[in-house]
């Protein structure tokens, strides 16, 4: 048996949530036999030693990897010796010269034990047995008994939470969302401690908040806010992770959206759902060492301050019309682009060098002038038409005539005319101007009839 | 006295190698990206676009070549996305899939304001995936373009800032500054007439701005479209000639 006694030191400083059971996480990666004694954690290690390396191996590991800094620690061959060491400051005395105070059990009696002359663990143990017994109690004894290793010591055994659920209270009320992140952060890194032990990478978590019961406005409701005293915050990444900057910067741009209808006093940080996670391989090659951020870190931020639908990514579509042939969808929907992606080009379409590089959204109408439609002066038709129907199936019917146009400012251009202009251009023409009275879209389709067909940009040669 | 004249002229190919001569490109000091014109190629310092440096490209209002112009780079430049901040249209995915660049890895970033078009820029350079950046910043201040031009040295990307003409006075930090614009194109013809038999000289003249070497003097002249257009207004044309022959 080899016991490991551990205390954080006073001056001790660390952006945790909460030390104590962080310490006793951490301890939990290395044993399972970990307990907490008043201040003090014990760790038995003589089990897990050959996982490690050997005990230098071990210490080595334990120390290295500590959540808190500066930690007080000491040894022994029983738990009560380890923190009696601990307790007397003295890692290296033997148990004999150990003072009684390190003794938890004898601390009561300490004033008579003091009058006869008994200060170390040493006298206390040359004392008649059946004497101290009677004076004493058998706690006392059965103490002493257990920190010679005489008898088998029993601890309630600390366990590592299944769900990772913390809270915080903060040292003074915060008034604005983006000021939660000082209290995240501890909430984040004892997020990690348990990730760390569990072997886990988080997928999606959720960041509550409880309002000040006495100013909260119940009424208050929004994405955030429920009408509650609680406000709640999901958030999501792509790919399990124990990364906290990134999920920090996350948060932070989260949170520099929502707005706090009363004054936050706790945190509470709970793990939604979370993913086993391989160990990271390191390569010795420099080359393999790139420089950066991931590719679906960067997306999520990216969407995290400019909103989901402002990062998006194209999925291609069987149709022949060409605002259906593909879909931009945002990058959080589905899965990321692969790096390799050479098995998923298809054959192009035998049109596809007449078609533009650069599709508009929203076809652009034309001016037109003497029937020729302008775009940066007069288009001069080059190749065309190239005639396109859809089938009524697909809601508003499309049949136009595509060409392939020159500009004398823009380039080559890509346009297309109507063929059923008169009714269409005139629901158009109304559509465009709210406004205008029916009489105005009627008038609007007339003029557009006189002119002929009409004529729309919808993309460009680049 | 005898000492300070020269008593021999000077001779450039006797000086250390890494003193650059004024009158040739620089080389060799930024790994590049073969541009995929050979025109272009040839008056670029290294023979290409420079990795981890901004290249600025100026275009007049309503025109938009940076396909034709970047697009074999693009293509060749691995299997890592390329992010579009601020493009001011969609890319049309299956055509430029037909010119050899996987559509997959686009990713299309729209971004309303201008601190938040820089924002996404440098955050795009800052990703370790990312093959290169396209940025559309018309208003950009010559301080933020270092800021990218910074990221972009840090993490040696591709990086295009497309950028309107207006902006040809301002300062730039851009390790290469080319100018873009289409020629100008013969008389307009009217659409009810046929199509003059000779297709217009349609070309993109390129503008060396800024180089690491001496001032190119002359624009360049690249195509204006791919080989298969070309192709294929050429048929269109002879087709139409035909037409107009036959009815006559």
């Amino acid at each position: 048996m080899h016991w490991i006694a551990v205390r954080t030191a006073p001056d001790a400083q660390a952006e945790l949530a909460d030390v104590h059971s962080a310490l006793a996480w951490w301890a939990l990666r290395f044993t399972p036999l970990v307990a907490r004694e008043e201040d003090a954690l014990l760790l038995e290690v003589s089990a897990s030693e050959r996982l490690f390396g050997g005990r230098p191996g071990l210490l080595l590991r334990l120390f290295d990897t500590v959540p808190v800094q500066p930690v007080h620690s000491t040894q022994g061959e029983t738990a009560l010796l380890a923190l009696g060491r601990l307790r007397a400051e003295a890692p290296e005395a033997p148990w004999q010269a150990l003072p009684l105070q390190a003794l938890a059990a004898a601390r009561a009696h300490l004033p008579t034990l003091k009058r006869l002359g008994c200060h170390t663990w040493g006298q206390l143990q040359a004392l008649p047995r059946a004497g101290l017994a009677r004076r004493f109690g058998a706690d006392l004894l059965l103490a002493l008994d257990q920190a010679c290793g005489m008898a088998p010591e029993v601890y309630p055994w600390l366990q590592l939470p299944e769900v990772f659920d913390a809270r915080l209270e903060l040292s003074a009320a915060v008034e604005t969302a983006p000021a939660l992140l000082f209290g995240a952060r501890r909430l984040l890194a004892q997020l990690q401690v348990w990730l760390r032990a569990r072997q886990l990478g988080v997928l999606a978590l959720e960041l509550l908040w409880e309002l000040d019961a006495r100013r909260s406005n119940t009424q208050h409701r929004d994405a955030h806010h429920t009408g509650g005293h609680y406000g709640q915050l999901p958030l999501r990444t792509a790919q399990a992770t124990q990364d906290m900057q990134h999920l920090q910067r996350l948060l932070g741009e989260q949170l520099a959206q929502v707005t706090l209808p009363a004054p936050v006093l706790y945190l509470r940080l709970r793990s939604l759902q979370t993913q086993a996670l391989a160990g990271e391989s390191l390569s010795l090659l420099p080359e393999d060492q790139r420089k950066g951020d991931s590719l679906h870190q960067v997306l999520e931020r990216l969407a995290a301050r400019l909103g989901p639908e402002q990062v998006r990514r194209v999925q291609p579509q069987a149709c022949h019309v060409p605002e259906e042939m593909q879909r931009w969808q945002p990058c959080t929907q589905g899965a990321l682009p692969r790096a390799s992606v050479s098995s998923s080009a298809s054959p192009p379409a035998p049109h596809a060098a007449l078609w533009p590089s650069w599709l508009l959204e929203q076809p652009q109408p034309l001016q037109q002038a003497q029937g020729q439609p302008l775009y940066h002066g007069v288009l001069e038709l080059l190749a065309g038409p190239q005639r396109l129907e859809s089938g009524w199936l697909a809601g508003e019917p499309v049949l136009r005539d595509y060409f392939v146009a020159h500009s004398p400012g823009a380039g080559l251009v890509w346009i297309y005319r109507e063929r059923l202009a008169v009714p269409d251009a005139g629901r158009k023409g109304s559509a465009d101007a709210p406004e205008g009275a029916a009489a105005h879209g009627h008038s609007k389709a007339q003029t557009a009839a006189e002119a002929g067909l009409r004529w729309y940009l919808h993309g460009l040669f680049a | 006295m005898t000492a300070l004249a020269p008593s021999t002229p000077l001779n450039l190919h006797a000086l250390p190698a890494d003193v650059w001569h004024a009158h040739t490109l620089a080389r060799g000091q930024l790994p590049v990206r073969a541009s995929g014109h050979a025109a272009l190629d040839a008056q670029l310092p290294g023979g290409g676009w420079p990795l981890g440096a901004l290249t600025e490209i100026l275009q007049p209002a309503g025109v938009h070549s940076e396909w034709r112009l970047l697009l074999p780079a693009l293509v060749h430049s691995g299997p890592g996305p390329v992010l579009l901040v601020g493009a001011p249209h969609l890319p049309f995915a299956p055509a430029l899939a037909a010119q050899g660049l996987d559509a997959q890895r686009l990713i299309w970033v729209q971004a309303p304001g201008a601190q938040a078009r820089l924002w996404a820029t440098e955050q795009a350079l800052r990703c370790a995936e990312v093959a290169a950046v396209l940025a559309w910043l018309p208003t950009a201040r010559s301080e933020q373009l270092r800021r990218l031009q910074m990221a972009a040295a840090d993490y040696s990307k591709l990086l295009f800032v497309m950028r309107p003409s207006g902006a040809q006075q301002e300062a730039s930090p851009a390790a290469l500054r080319l100018q873009v614009e289409p020629q100008a194109a013969a008389a307009p013809v009217s659409l009810t007439a046929a199509a003059g038999p000779q297709p217009p000289a349609h070309g993109l003249q390129v503008h060396v701005l800024k180089r690491r070497g001496p001032p190119l003097a002359h624009p360049l002249q690249l195509p204006a479209r791919s080989a298969r257009l070309n192709l294929l207004l050429a048929s269109s044309q002879a087709h139409a000639l035909d037409c107009r022959t036959y009815r006559a």
